[in-house]
């Protein structure tokens, strides 16, 4: 359905084929130089160094196809590899085993409060985030007020944002995390703020953000959040595909 | 699900394609460096934005920074010249530019061992090139150099410090200074995000280098040249910045010196990232 809007320009997509990520996991003892040097010295028969180190398969053997228009709701257990395959999508993780192709700019919300500091004012607040979204020097200004009107901080705005409230911080990082725009968005854990009637406000605001984002892939525990916002359901467990629709 | 085509400030043109096999990891190591660069616009304000917090409502600001050096400078420069009777003259300069560079380097190495490690969040939360952590760290230090620096006219205009042609290799010798400090700080940024301990090891390290290296005393004060002068890395690449800015000439071994030693750190860590920077990400 955009492909016919968009004619021969290229369209948003994302290809997923076996895609194994697998990592060691450190234990306290082997970061450490000397237990290194130690196994070394005892030519690996005392103390087998690779007894320390424990690798977690993260995702294994993962195939997905993701076109143009899809919003995908990403679902699982805690530790079914969610937030993992999220960050192979971002290109944060590297694979170790397959092959992803990616088609699009692609923007992430997985720490909606990546890149602000408490010591700052709300403004220097909205571009250092805003920075952390991929967004231009010149791009934020543009939409500084849009971002300050939406955020209803007013004349909080100038002020360090320690002196804020816990819902004043998370409206000013969605109302910043909601602003940038990128072929494909990758959401973790939800996306939301503020008190019932700010709600309202951006429900409509992630509506638009979805309108405007080709592929949108929405990682989170929330039925509710999926069945009013996406199209595809995409269900993983123990790393590996369990329900795809 | 409607979506018009053409969105006002969303770029209509050409959608980057990304092609991503585990065995083509390696490769995108020059790649993450090369994209990191052209963040500059991120990286710089991120630096800037590091040193104005960290003076945020004191009086002075970062001015704070020039008159900790002049300190430093003046309390150094008296003893010494008292101490060994030397012209001031002569002794403060000197001085204070074997500081100002000795600062520079080793906040860019002693800052290299965190520069991941103090980014974990961010590497793991937001999709931008490993390298701009580097990039926030050098220019931050760079940053601070040039306060620093302001003791340095100071001390130039005071003491009628005799700048002239030589001067200019101040050029290629800073340049050569930057890339060796640059290498040296992504190889321990990378190590220490590995091995926990090297950040300790180094902190240490530095300490103890600091008086065997003529930062504030000079090797020509000494009866022949030991060992460790000659062959100290960091006596050379202080050599190559501090003789033009007083108007002499570097010694040719410095600058042979410092060459091959880029040339030789470049390759190393080019080596070693290749390897390992796609694994940051797991390691912090």
């Amino acid at each position: 359905m955009p492909a016919s809007l968009i004619g021969s320009k290229p369209v948003a997509h994302i290809s997923i084929e076996n895609l194994t990520v697998e990592f060691a996991i450190f234990g306290a003892n082997s970061r450490s130089l000397k237990n290194r040097i130690l196994s070394q010295a005892t030519g690996g028969r005392v103390m087998p160094g690779a007894g320390d180190v424990v690798t977690v398969r993260a995702i294994d053997a993962l195939n997905l196809e993701i076109n143009d228009g899809d919003r995908i709701g990403l679902v699982g257990h805690n530790g079914s590899g969610k937030t993992t395959l999220l960050r192979v999508l971002a290109g944060i993780y590297k694979p170790s085993g397959g092959a992803l192709t990616i088609t699009g700019k692609v923007g992430a919300v997985l720490d909606p409060m990546a890149g602000m500091d408490p010591e700052s004012t709300g403004i220097e607040n909205i571009y250092l985030r805003g920075y952390m979204m991929g967004m231009s020097r010149h791009e934020i200004t543009g939409k500084l007020d849009d971002i300050a009107e939406f955020t209803e901080l007013g004349e909080f705005l100038p002020l360090p944002m320690r002196t804020y409230s816990a819902g004043m911080v998370a409206r000013l990082g969605f109302a910043v995390s909601t602003a940038a725009h990128n072929d494909i968005l990758l959401i973790d854990e939800g996306i939301g703020a503020g008190d019932a009637g700010f709600q309202k406000k951006a429900q409509a605001r992630i509506e638009s953000l979805f309108d405007r984002t080709p592929i949108v892939i929405l990682a989170s525990h929330s039925e509710a959040l999926i069945s009013s916002f996406c199209n595809r359901r995409v269900e993983m467990e123990h790393g590996a595909l369990k329900r795809a629709v | 699900m409607k979506r018009p085509a053409l969105i006002e400030g969303m770029p209509d043109a050409e959608m980057p394609v990304v092609h991503i096999t585990a065995n083509a990891v390696p490769e995108q190591a020059f790649a993450d460096l090369i994209a990191g660069a052209g963040l500059y616009e991120l990286w710089s304000r991120f630096a800037f934005h590091d040193i104005r917090q960290r003076f945020r409502r004191s009086v002075l600001g970062p001015f704070w920074l020039t008159l900790s050096m002049g300190i430093m400078v003046g309390a150094l420069g008296l003893v010494f010249s008292t101490l060994f009777q030397q012209d001031m003259g002569r002794t403060l300069p000197y001085i204070a530019t074997g500081l100002i560079f000795w600062g520079l380097l080793t906040s860019c190495i002693t800052d290299g061992t965190s520069v991941f490690i103090s980014a974990e969040s961010s590497i793991r939360n937001v999709p931008m090139p490993v390298s701009v952590h580097l990039y926030r760290a050098l220019a931050r230090n760079v940053m601070i150099w040039g306060f620093n620096m302001a003791i340095y006219v100071v001390v130039v205009i005071w003491f009628h410090v005799g700048l002239n042609w030589n001067s200019l290799l101040f050029v290629p010798g800073f340049l050569l200074f930057l890339i060796n400090t640059a290498w040296i700080s992504l190889t321990v940024g990378v190590l220490s995000a590995r091995f926990r301990d090297i950040p300790q090891i180094i902190a240490n390290l530095i300490q103890v280098v600091f008086f065997v290296t003529p930062v504030f005393w000079s090797p020509e004060s000494l009866p022949h040249r030991p060992a460790y002068v000659t062959a100290n890395p960091f006596y050379h690449l202080l050599e190559i910045v501090r003789a033009p800015l007083l108007g002499n000439t570097a010694p040719a071994l410095s600058w042979i010196f410092c060459l091959i030693m880029a040339a030789a750190g470049v390759a190393v860590t080019a080596w070693l990232y290749r390897r390992t920077h796609a694994r940051i990400a797991y390691w912090v």
